[in-house]
């Protein structure tokens, strides 16, 4: 048998392929695991993933009223924020779904109050809004009714998590089956009174927070094109731009603005690749070169030798922090301070769903550090047990060192930031410890 | 070692992008091509040069002043002429030219080519051949055991003067002057401080110096790149760099990266010392790292360029160590006024 395109190793698409025929709990457990191994990687996967993963508990589980839901949504992001702290966007996303149920929520109460459904909880009888419906009934395992039963096989898991958690941490309603919606929301701020939340139809409001869902997916997938739209303004004609290790985004960038102007990239490349670099971004290469830009591809470390040089320096940002700093690849930051020491701009690139409200982080904590035998051969004895070697896969750049932040909804300013996060994301899930208890 | 040397020496096409065609790279010249008066000792010197087996600038200098030894003894004054009017141009610099098709020479080469050229103006006419040539290679050796030898054996003495117990040493890759300075801290005056080696990545000559720490029992950190940089520089207490020569403005020649290193130190006030011996010190100003620079011919090809060394403006470097003294990156010039004068 031939192996599978793409060889056997998990990756993003193949997570997506099983999770329509997969139980939503080993799902989010497979992610989890995914995650914790790195095998999805990279901001827009995570974020693609955990948008999913969140779609699949708001269409398959079982809840019945806003709050369960809230308190469902936020233990999957718990456990999914914890597997991997470091990738902001995770959070993000779960703080955006979060958002659009308390927004939909306030909306139906708003909308049609008296509205019940008393069959609900049975998704057999429940008529799945389309997305979710083609993959739902015939391969789900049918867990018969009563609560203990119910609980089904992440009771354990549940009672592992109260062990862990903190003790004033109130428990998710649904551990509680027999009473749904008796327990209040775990972060139910003061201005959500989501507490006659069961009043609603809950098909209807499935379908709107599914559809919200998918909006977030396309937002995120819509990233590259619209802040392509914004390359020509940043990029001038005989330019000397510098990028670091380019992402998509950044790439379709300097390719839009080549399309209608001639400038120079120097291309900074993962050092540890150099041989496979040059095969990375060959497609990359050839446009610019079709369209009579030139790409230098630098192999320098310290790129201070080129900063007078350069006119800009741009960089795809992994994850944006409320007060402006960066999380990017390994590297970058030395890039971005010797841009700053010779007063080059620093353009950081990357979708609205990046920007973090997460403010606690001190710059160190916010290295990720990665595989040691990048640089040092696992074979060098007298390297491997006497030399402490350390290898970073991404690290932060202070929100001094950079001039303009675009996204999909324009260039910002550093004191813009704190506006695009308050409109995407709601009071009482930005102070949402969403970090606290997963992380110990 | 820079990589794999290729089996036949052809040069690869290179294509060097326009803005950075002002810069000279060393060339592989084959042996058949160079000029018919390069001595045997040079022909092999440039080789190992053109291939960076010889490659810092201290030991490149020492290497040619041997070599030029080499040459002179084995020369012979023809008959009607002088030899300090006939060894000049019609030996040596043929020998230099050589060196430079190579690779372009460095600065502390010139600076010594310069003095080597003064001697051998200075011999007088009269004296037999023997003699003068005896002359010239005594003040060779002289010269090598004042500028190189002693020269790095004080400045090890005072960069260890300058090491505390408890210290934590911030290093680039591996500079020969450093790892001397660091040995005898250790060994020779029983300094108790841990290194922390961030290295480049393409060289990764770093890890060298690594194991020889390592191996006399010092505490080492190693970084292949410039990832978390910051956070090693957090760590540290004091950055040691050695300088492939300094300006005349103050501003440090050095490998490529130092410069950044050195920026992320000073912004946490790190102090940053430099080791420069005084025959690196050049009379130029270099304001910017492309005024003054090599390209990497080894990792410059049509996809891909590198630049081999950088500049470090004097304001991110907190002393600058020599034989002569420990003075401020801005006083380096006082330095060569006091090297005149003793001359």
């Amino acid at each position: 048998m031939a192996p599978p395109k793409g060889g056997y190793a998990p990756s993003l698409g193949k997570f997506l392929d099983t999770l329509k025929s997969r139980p939503v709990n080993a799902s989010v457990e497979s992610l989890i695991s995914l995650l914790k191994r790195r095998q999805i990687n990279g901001s827009e996967a995570c974020a693609i993933a955990t948008a999913h993963i969140l779609l699949q508990v708001v269409a398959k589980d079982k809840w019945s009223d806003v709050n369960e839901l809230l308190g469902r949504i936020q233990l999957v992001g718990k456990k999914l924020v914890a597997s991997q702290p470091r990738e902001l966007v995770i959070a993000n996303i779960v703080r955006r779904v979060l958002g659009l149920i308390r927004d939909e929520a306030s909306e139906d109460r708003n909308d049609n109050p008296s509205d019940s459904s008393p069959d609900h909880r049975d998704p057999m009888n429940s008529p799945l809004p389309p997305a979710a419906s083609e993959a739902s009934s015939p391969t789900r395992p049918v867990r018969p009714p009563g609560a203990l039963a119910q609980l089904g096989s992440f009771a354990r898991t549940q009672s592992m998590f109260n062990l862990l958690s903190d003790p004033d941490f109130t428990s998710p309603p649904w551990s509680n089956a027999s009473t749904p919606g008796a327990t209040p929301g775990i972060a139910s701020g003061a201005s959500t009174p989501l507490a006659h939340g069961q009043t609603t139809d809950v098909h209807a409001f499935r379908s709107e927070v599914i559809d919200g869902i998918e909006e977030i997916m396309d937002e995120i997938k819509q990233v590259d094109e619209q802040v392509q739209a914004i390359s020509e303004i940043i990029i001038h004609p005989g330019d000397y731009i510098l990028v670091h290790q380019p992402s998509r985004t950044v790439q379709k960038f300097l390719t839009r603005a080549a399309s209608k102007r001639k400038f120079t990239v120097f291309l900074v490349v993962d050092p540890s690749t150099t041989s496979a670099a040059d095969d990375a971004y060959a497609p990359f290469r050839k446009s610019m070169a079709s369209s009579g830009s030139i790409v230098v591809t630098v192999m320098n470390v310290g790129l201070m030798a080129y900063m007078s040089k350069a006119n800009k320096v741009i960089l795809g940002a992994r994850a944006i922090t409320a007060k402006g700093g960066v999380i990017v690849d390994a590297g970058a930051a030395a890039i971005a301070r010797a841009a700053r020491a010779q007063g080059r701009a620093v353009v950081i690139l990357g979708g609205v769903y990046k920007i973090s409200s997460e403010n606690k982080f001190q710059q160190e904590e916010l290295i990720e550090w990665g595989d040691p035998s990048k640089y040092v051969n696992f074979a060098d004895g007298a390297m491997v047990s006497q030399v402490k070697v350390k290898s970073a896969v991404s690290e932060f750049i202070p929100g001094g060192d950079i001039d303009t932040y675009i996204t999909n909804l324009g260039a910002h300013t550093r004191d813009h930031l704190h506006t695009i996060l308050t409109d995407h994301y709601k009071e009482e899930d930005m102070s949402f410890d969403i970090y606290g208890k997963g992380q110990r | 070692s820079k990589g794999p040397v290729p089996a036949v020496i052809t040069e690869p096409k290179v294509t060097i992008p326009e803005c950075f065609s002002h810069l000279p790279m060393a060339k592989r010249i084959p042996i058949t091509q160079a000029d018919k008066d390069v001595h045997p000792t040079v022909l092999a010197l440039g080789q190992q040069m053109a291939t960076f087996a010889i490659d810092e600038s201290i030991i490149r200098l020492k290497a040619t002043l041997l070599a030029f030894k080499k040459v002179i003894e084995s020369y012979n004054t023809p008959p009607g002429n002088t030899l300090a009017r006939h060894l000049t141009p019609h030996v040596l610099n043929p020998q230099i030219d050589y060196l430079t098709a190579c690779r372009p020479m460095c600065f502390s080469m010139g600076n010594a080519i310069r003095w080597l050229k003064l001697q051998v103006s200075k011999i007088d006419p009269d004296v037999p051949d023997q003699e003068a040539k005896k002359e010239l290679c005594v003040s060779i050796d002289n010269f090598i055991q004042e500028r190189i030898s002693v020269a790095d054996l004080v400045i090890a003495e005072k960069a260890t003067d300058m090491i505390k117990d408890g210290d934590t040493i911030l290093v680039f890759g591996r500079s020969n002057i450093v790892e001397r300075a660091l040995l005898h801290a250790h060994c020779d005056a029983g300094k108790k401080f841990a290194v922390t080696i961030v290295d480049d990545p393409y060289e990764r000559k770093g890890q060298v110096l690594a194991k020889k720490l390592a191996a006399e029992g010092i505490k080492v950190t190693y970084s292949g790149d410039f990832g978390g940089l910051r956070w090693h520089a957090q760590r540290a207490t004091k950055v040691l760099l050695g300088a492939e020569s300094m300006f005349h403005n103050g501003a440090m020649y050095g490998k490529s990266g130092s410069c950044d290193l050195a920026i992320a130190a000073k912004e946490l006030g790190l102090y940053i010392i430099v080791l420069c011996e005084t025959i690196n010190i050049t009379e130029r100003v270099a304001t910017d790292s492309l005024t003054y620079n090599e390209i990497d011919p080894e990792r410059s090809s049509a996809a891909s360029f590198r630049l081999l060394y950088d500049t470090t403006p004097s304001a991110y470097l907190s002393v600058v160590v020599t034989e002569l003294g420990s003075v401020q990156p801005t006083s380096v010039p006082d330095l060569l006024r006091k090297l005149e004068e003793s001359n």
